[in-house]
């Protein structure tokens, strides 16, 4: 019963979620969408964070994959939608070339490494002024699909929706084997002759293109980056606010927090225009003194003692 | 007498005293900018390496502590006439009180979650410090006067600002205070233990909650006198700290955890650097590099020292 009862939610949920533009309002959709983009964002951080590695990196790879997308299509003339494509092709080459180095690293040099290594780049960007529009950032006169958005949200629903399918697939194929035996105790897993470094650069380098895609959809949606707002903590923070607050290590952890950030978030911006991250902030700190499995994380750990 | 400062005449001591006397011949002028600069760096970055190597918190919020730091200053200035240099006094105390009471409510229940809470909690107080800061005193970037701040000297066509040399002074002075109290205290003995071993600091009876209180209470003084010392001389907004936050670590980790005479060699180090890049003409922009491309190569050549021991 079970087996047949999930993939039909799960069918009748995205069936409901593709035609939500037919039945919201504008505002309700770029609530759906911005949320969508940060879920992207705080799966694929999860999935680095399921081998054991904090990595820091995502607004960096996000950052690039946004200024690929933009300069791709604005200075040579790249369809809009091949410029998506193309910025996740460009930063899984980066994150190729970088895996061989970084991923040496372990625990906090890891996450610290790959932090500078957004600041590295944003300091590139902001001084190629010529390429990159420099400090002031750069604007694409047309969005994609000239800026219809049923059509932008169905793009960002593909995007989190593969996102899903991908992280499911790494809980559910054989990869999670290695994947958790890494986490667990590296040195067990390299003694039982996993190749530690084969899978973890493979992982590197499909969070990092879907981070990079993630960006590239976010900044054709809007039109612009610019060094300070394109590379913004928040794209890496939030995410792993989110994936915290609904649970890490899980595919359904980092969806029930981004959607319950993500409308908490709106909603306080409604009712407190000014200062309302402020409560945001004292969520986070609640749950991390009060919940630290998450969410989903304390929901499964309930069900499983009581069982 | 002056032993406590343990600088051993090492490898690493002699290649910087080297590097500046290079330095010297090659480029005067940016060395002096550097040494300010590297001064205030390492200023800052002490208290960060405190936290972070005793009680092995990356503290996120710490430049906005900074930030926070600097509005009160500001508020003794413009409400009670309190000159920058005094109020650095008022600032340690009540940065030190402040630092025991956010231990209390919130650090002490993550000590033993993980990197992760305790980066996320850090977070999420930083998030609430900036917000709070800006509904009380807006975005408006804010400068006080101060005649004495303002005073240079002109060597060469080039006008040095004499305050800056503060930055190195108080520095120095911060790290020789640190060193004496882990050294001769019974209290700095003890974190020391706690640093290097916390477990083992427990079983031989040492309250290594107390310890970490101190530690934090003591960390956020020196951030408080950080911020009335750089008063006079920066702009205050709702990010100003914010950018130290990720410099000092960069400092901790370049330095390796609990060497603070490390963080002073490694501050004024990446303080001139950042100087010499700045003084070339039409590369100024890149000076923000030096500080992030040096903390990856060191990182990198620790972590291969480390794969082959």
């Amino acid at each position: 019963m079970k087996k047949i009862l999930t993939p039909l939610i799960a069918i009748i949920a995205i069936g409901l979620l593709m035609f939500l533009p037919f039945y919201t309002g504008a505002y309700f959709l770029h609530v759906v969408m911005t949320i969508l983009i940060y879920m992207t964002l705080s799966l694929s951080w999860d999935m680095m964070l399921r081998t054991g590695q904090l990595s820091f990196g995502v607004a960096g790879f996000f950052g690039v994959g946004a200024y690929v997308s933009i300069v791709s299509s604005a200075n040579f003339g790249i369809n809009p939608l091949v410029s998506i494509f193309l910025a996740g092709g460009f930063v899984a080459l980066i994150a190729l070339a970088l895996g061989f180095v970084v991923l040496k690293l372990r625990g906090i040099y890891f996450a610290i490494t790959t932090l500078a290594l957004t600041m590295v780049f944003s300091v590139i960007i902001r001084n190629t002024p010529r390429l990159t529009g420099g400090a002031s950032g750069k604007v694409i006169p047309n969005v994609i699909f000239q800026g219809d958005s049923s059509k932008i949200y169905l793009l960002i629903l593909a995007l989190a929706l593969s996102t899903i399918l991908i992280s499911e697939m790494f809980s559910r194929t054989r990869i999670h084997f290695a994947i958790n035996s890494i986490r667990t105790d590296e040195l067990v897993a390299k003694s039982t002759g996993i190749n530690i470094f084969k899978y973890l650069i493979i992982i590197f380098i499909i969070t990092a293109a879907i981070q990079g895609v993630t960006g590239a959809v976010y900044s054709q949606q809007y039109g612009f980056v610019s060094p300070e707002t394109t590379f913004s903590l928040d794209f890496l923070l939030l995410p792993m606010a989110m994936a915290l607050v609904g649970g890490i290590y899980s595919t359904w952890g980092p969806i029930i927090g981004a959607i319950i950030l993500g409308f908490a978030s709106e909603y306080l911006k409604l009712i407190m225009p000014y200062g309302h991250l402020i409560i945001y902030g004292i969520i986070i700190i609640l749950i991390i003194l009060f919940l630290p499995k998450g969410i989903f994380g304390s929901l499964k750990s309930k069900k499983q003692s009581s069982n | 007498m002056l032993n406590f400062l343990h600088f051993r005449l090492n490898k690493t001591f002699l290649i910087f005293l080297a590097f500046l006397v290079v330095i010297a011949i090659w480029k005067p002028i940016p060395l002096i900018y550097g040494l300010q600069r590297g001064g205030l760096y390492s200023l800052i970055g002490l208290p960060l390496a405190l936290i972070l190597g005793i009680v092995g918190i990356l503290n996120l919020a710490h430049g906005d502590f900074l930030t926070l730091g600097l509005y009160i200053g500001y508020i003794f200035f413009t409400q009670l006439g309190l000159d920058p240099l005094i109020s650095v006094f008022p600032l340690f105390i009540l940065m030190f009180l402040l630092a025991i009471g956010i231990y209390q409510i919130s650090i002490k229940y993550v000590l033993k979650a993980g990197e992760l809470n305790q980066l996320l909690l850090t977070f999420g107080i930083s998030m609430v410090i900036i917000e709070l800061i800006k509904i009380i005193w807006t975005t408006r970037p804010r400068n006080i006067y101060t005649p004495y701040a303002s005073s240079s000297i002109t060597i060469a066509n080039f006008s040095i600002g004499i305050y800056e040399f503060i930055y190195p002074i108080v520095a120095i002075g911060v790290l020789v205070f640190l060193q004496l109290f882990l050294k001769k205290t019974f209290l700095g003995q003890a974190s020391r233990a706690v640093g290097q071993n916390p477990k083992g600091a427990e079983i031989v009876g040492i309250d290594t909650n107390k310890v970490y209180l101190i530690i934090f209470a003591i960390a956020f003084g020196i951030i408080g006198i950080a911020a009335g010392i750089m008063l006079p001389r920066t702009s205050i907004f709702p990010l100003s700290g914010n950018a130290y936050t990720l410099k000092s670590f960069a400092l901790a980790a370049m330095a390796g955890l609990g060497n603070l005479n490390g963080i002073l060699i490694g501050g004024i180090t990446l303080g001139v650097v950042e100087a010499i890049v700045q003084s070339i003409p039409g590369y100024s922009g890149w000076s923000d590099l030096v500080f992030f491309g040096v903390l990856i190569i060191v990182i990198l050549i620790r972590a291969y020292r480390g794969s082959k021991s």
